[in-house]
């Protein structure tokens, strides 16, 4: 494994290399170095992998991910930071599966995946709530992209995101206008699919309601001594007397309701 | 929505808990979905062919052990489940059994399988197994727990009485939430072993790993320092980046 890794990394370094001093010629830009150095050490490309040591580990023990009561304490900078460490730590998650399927090894713990994206997900959230906050107290506004309810073109209600055009609706002529504007609402076809449409919607809440009936009937039968509140909390929908005379609901013993 | 029903709501919350995984690790882990329609093509529904039916065992759901019990062949008859309400019954818990050979003993729940309303209790309700028998081998014989269900199975014991009592879930007045038995109105406190995990035994003794986890002080540090910018011009700032370009006029529709 090792060797095909380094074998792999090498063949990258020299494409990424080539690239590199391609685009710095086009562009013509200077190459200054830089003075400071404040990042960690620097290992090129290897940074996309992990630590050689944890190469044969079968179990990496980690911690859990950041919950969003953790991450609203800490300031816009440290959040940035710390999204790009979980970016490289994501990046090296994927790259270590990866080179695990390509040399038949199991990924140990391939929960870490999860956990880097649930921490991502968390300070994205943190900083939409900061920004909201920002947004509502300056301009009254929330400053997220709308979302208005329009009804489709199959005569569905939707979602729609508004886009940002450079042009304003009534001169885009490349913007179809009916879509959302009930046009083709009343048209037969329209008609009969929303027709056909409520249907499958009624079928798909009939069964669901037939089911719970005819399963709290087994559970009657089973469990005569059950406590009928619980059931009656876990199945509001039920009429659990109608289902307590049903032939179903009784068992091989002397009926007790 | 109806796919995260028939997929999310059927592992327990302490199995949750006590895995210490992320929620999304353990759906993905045990789901089987065999099609799924390609995403952004509105022609396409968010349909999907998927295994609905599982048995939950003393196999926890991310093992590979669970994934043999479920293969796509392998289909097994309902199992109904009593409605049990609000859970009651931890691992540490001193139980009392009510049914089977070691009726009217006494033990300390191990296991707790939400999935099927069941308890293990160590040492007790146990049967012979056979492992590692082999054509020269005769075997070793292990003694194993079977699970009890915890509607039927097991009652709680009252610390004051030491007699099995039913128990109910009440606020004390500082809002805390707790069980008190039936019998002698006294508060059941929660077990330590409770908040055992997969990983560790309980939080404070979790050692940290120094190559990837953040230490606690660094977590609970607080840096947030409140500022009249959004994220974007707070970051712009300090890095020194100046934006005076005018973005032209745009339309939203």
């Amino acid at each position: 494994m090792n060797f095909t890794l380094f074998r792999s990394v090498l063949r990258n370094v020299t494409s990424v290399t080539y690239r590199s001093n391609k685009v710095f010629s086009l562009c013509g830009l200077p190459q200054v170095p830089r003075t400071i150095h404040t990042t960690c050490k620097q290992y090129d490309l290897m940074e996309f992998f992990d630590e050689k040591k944890n190469w044969n580990e079968s179990n990496i023990r980690v911690g859990r991910s950041w919950k969003l009561d953790e991450l609203r304490i800490k300031s816009n900078g440290d959040l940035h930071k710390l999204w790009y460490v979980l970016l490289k730590e994501r990046n090296m998650l994927y790259t270590m599966e990866h080179e695990c399927n390509e040399n038949v090894k199991l990924f140990p713990n391939p929960e870490r995946i999860d956990k880097v994206q649930e921490s991502m997900d968390n300070i994205e959230t943190v900083i939409r709530e900061r920004n909201i906050a920002y947004y509502k107290l300056e301009t009254g506004e929330t400053g997220e992209r709308s979302v208005d309810e329009v009804v489709n073109l199959l005569g569905l209600n939707e979602k729609y995101q508004k886009q940002e055009y450079y042009l304003p609706k009534f001169m885009n002529t490349r913007w179809v206008r009916s879509y959302f504007e009930h046009g083709y609402i009343n048209s037969l076809a329209v008609k009969k699919f929303y027709r056909l449409y409520k249907e499958k919607l009624y079928n798909i809440e009939r069964k669901a309601r037939n089911r719970d009936f005819s399963h709290v009937q087994h559970l009657l039968k089973r469990f005569p001594d059950m406590d009928m509140e619980k059931l009656k909390a876990e199945y509001p929908n039920v009429d659990i007397e109608k289902a307590k005379r049903s032939k179903k609901a009784r068992g091989h013993y002397m009926p007790k309701y | 929505m109806r796919l995260y029903n028939f997929l999310c709501k059927k592992v327990g919350d302490l199995t949750v808990k006590y895995s210490n995984l992320p929620e999304s690790y353990i759906k993905r882990s045990y789901e089987q979905v065999y099609w799924k329609n390609p995403k952004g093509y509105p022609q396409y529904p968010a349909a999907q062919v998927a295994r609905k039916k599982f048995r939950f065992t003393t196999n926890r759901p991310w093992t590979m052990q669970f994934a043999r019990q479920n293969e796509r062949t392998k289909l097994n008859k309902k199992v109904f489940l009593e409605p049990v309400g609000e859970w009651s019954v931890f691992k540490g818990d001193r139980v009392e059994i009510l049914v089977g050979k070691d009726k009217g003993k006494q033990g300390i729940v191990s296991q707790v399988i939400q999935e099927r309303n069941w308890v293990v209790v160590e040492g007790l309700n146990t049967h012979l197994r056979v492992v590692g028998k082999d054509k020269d081998f005769p075997g070793i014989t292990i003694q194993s727990e079977a699970p009890l269900l915890v509607t039927t199975g097991v009652k709680l014991v009252d610390p004051e009485t030491l007699k099995p009592t039913e128990v109910e879930w009440r606020y004390t007045e500082e809002g805390d939430k707790v069980r008190v038995s039936l019998s002698s109105s006294r508060i059941i406190p929660l077990p330590k072993a409770a908040e055992e995990t997969f990983d560790y035994k309980s939080k404070e003794l979790y050692v940290e790993n120094p190559a990837k986890d953040t230490v606690a002080a660094d977590a609970t540090k607080i840096t947030f320092e409140p500022k009249l910018c959004t994220f974007e011009m707070d970051i712009m700032e300090s890095m020194g980046i100046k934006e005076d370009r005018v973005p032209a006029k745009s339309y939203w529709y």
